[in-house]
């Protein structure tokens, strides 16, 4: 695909996080998008974590199952870690919650730390294929669309303007190009570590889709939608990997 | 040759049958579940998910084996169906046993689902016996064990309506009974049901997902923590993939 595979890395992770601009644009009349296309951003972004999150495992799966099993067990605790360590709801909406500004902060954080996980993800997948790396990215490019626009949603509850939201929604994406090089840039080091990585960005994303999106997503539309968009993108993501890679 | 082809038709469905008993011993677990309080329906509920969203991604890769086009056709038959049940069912008095509304849709929805899915599943079977009898014990072994988790599933739905073990164990094995009814078919006609294979394997995959989302996750939320659910559909859909992938 590129002469140097790091180039490949560096260009597909940072178009994943750049890409998160365009969540902001529903905004920019002023206006909040209906609570359903919230939703829906929520379901799609779900759907392709799941997706993904299950392409890793497999994968890894290949490689070592124990390894790949204690990966995905510290996957959990981690994304569980992080929504104890910022106590941040973004789909809170409550009063208090809107008056909150240190609410602000934790979302921002919860959306980094997030974001590490999902650029662990890439890396692992660009180690094991450049084209099953650029897969991931971009599915989880298009998710980065879906949860930006549900930041901003939260965001701009909170008095934060729409230009503002852009940047911190590209901002708090930026671990994933990092983690993605770094993943990449350690794997001759760490390549007995593979399955456990495979296994660490599967467990993680599946937990943040089941505690953090979908629950979040159910609270702003009925089922029906959800489902369509969750079952469809889920879907498309493994059954076009086999187009793709 | 005759005697052979008899002999080995009887012992399709002698296995089919086996396999399809076995979804009954998924209710076993349940014997030992005295409350059934909303956070258990819940937790059970989330079992339910992670073990058919466990299934449907082997189904689909399955599926996607024999043509991926004609599986994502299956998928979307898969969800127009349990579409159309809902608003079949929705318009109606529902009633299952001695329920009736909601819970007793849910129950007829995953009945109706996993009935069906049996039905690829038995050509499944029926298919694979045609590649050699020495795979044959191997093949039900494997079908059977994994049979069992999918009465858990079933029985998880119907335990906490009130069904007694013996109705969850009866359906579950009622549940899988297209697979030796199917076999014997797919395996005598192996040629005319392969390429209808793909299409059922598909249509299982997207009806047993859509459930999911539509309604066995929505319950689990309304009376579990959001971390509750996720655990344990996150472990029970990891076991699920582990136990198709090594047994």
């Amino acid at each position: 695909m590129l002469a140097e595979p790091v180039l490949a890395v560096l260009l597909f992770s940072s178009l994943a996080a750049l890409l998160a601009v365009l969540g902001v644009l529903p905004f920019v009349s002023g206006r909040r998008p209906a609570a359903v296309w919230i939703a829906g951003a929520y379901a799609l972004a779900s759907g392709l974590m799941l997706g993904a999150g299950y392409l890793l495992m497999s994968r890894g799966l290949e490689r070592g199952a124990l390894s790949v099993v204690v990966g995905a067990a510290v996957g959990v605790l981690y994304a569980w870690w992080i929504k104890r360590y910022t106590g941040a709801h973004v789909y809170d909406r409550r009063p208090e919650a809107a008056e909150d500004e240190g609410m602000a902060y934790k979302l921002l954080l919860e959306n980094m730390l997030h974001a590490a996980a999902e650029g662990v993800a890439i890396g692992v997948a660009m180690v094991l294929e450049i084209k099953l790396g650029v897969f991931v990215a971009l599915a989880l490019a298009v998710h980065n669309i879906g949860e930006s626009m549900a930041l901003t949603d939260g965001l701009s509850r909170r008095g934060i303007s729409v230009s503002e939201a852009a940047g911190l929604c590209v901002g708090t994406n930026v671990p994933q190009p990092l983690l993605a090089l770094a993943v990449f840039a350690l794997d001759p080091v760490l390549a007995g570590l593979l399955p456990a990585a495979l296994g660490f960005a599967a467990g993680a994303l599946v937990f943040l889709v089941l505690t953090e999106l979908l629950p979040a997503s159910y609270e702003r539309a009925s089922g029906t939608v959800i489902a369509l968009v969750v079952s469809a993108t889920a879907g498309a993501v493994i059954l076009l990997e086999d187009f793709f890679v | 040759m005759s005697d052979l082809v008899t002999s080995q038709v009887g012992m399709v469905f002698l296995y089919g049958l086996i396999t399809a008993v076995a979804t009954g011993l998924g209710a076993l677990p349940f014997l030992f579940m005295r409350r059934v309080s909303p956070k258990n329906v819940a937790i059970a509920n989330a079992l339910a998910s992670g073990l058919m969203l466990g299934a449907s991604s082997g189904l689909l890769l399955e599926g996607a084996r024999y043509g991926t086009r004609q599986t994502v056709v299956g998928g979307a038959l898969g969800v127009a169906f349990i579409l159309a049940g809902e608003r079949l069912l929705a318009g109606r008095e529902a009633a299952f046993g001695a329920l009736r509304g909601a819970g007793a849709r849910k129950i007829l929805l995953i009945l109706a689902v996993m009935t069906l899915h049996s039905f690829s599943e038995g050509v499944a079977v029926g298919v694979a016996f045609g590649g050699g009898a020495k795979l044959a014990t191997l093949i039900t072994i494997a079908i059977a064990v994994h049979n069992i988790p999918e009465g858990l599933a079933i029985s998880a739905v119907m335990r906490p309506k009130g069904s007694s073990i013996a109705a969850c164990a009866g359906w579950s094995i009622f549940s899988s009974l297209p697979q030796p009814l199917m076999a014997v078919p797919a395996f005598l006609f192996v040629e005319a049901f392969e390429p209808l294979l793909p299409y059922g394997l598909g249509f299982a995959a997207g009806a047993m997902v859509f459930m999911v989302f539509l309604e066995l996750l929505p319950e689990a939320y309304e009376s579990a923590s959001a971390t509750t659910v996720g655990l344990w559909v996150s472990s029970s859909l990891g076991a699920m993939i582990l136990f198709q992938r090594y047994l």
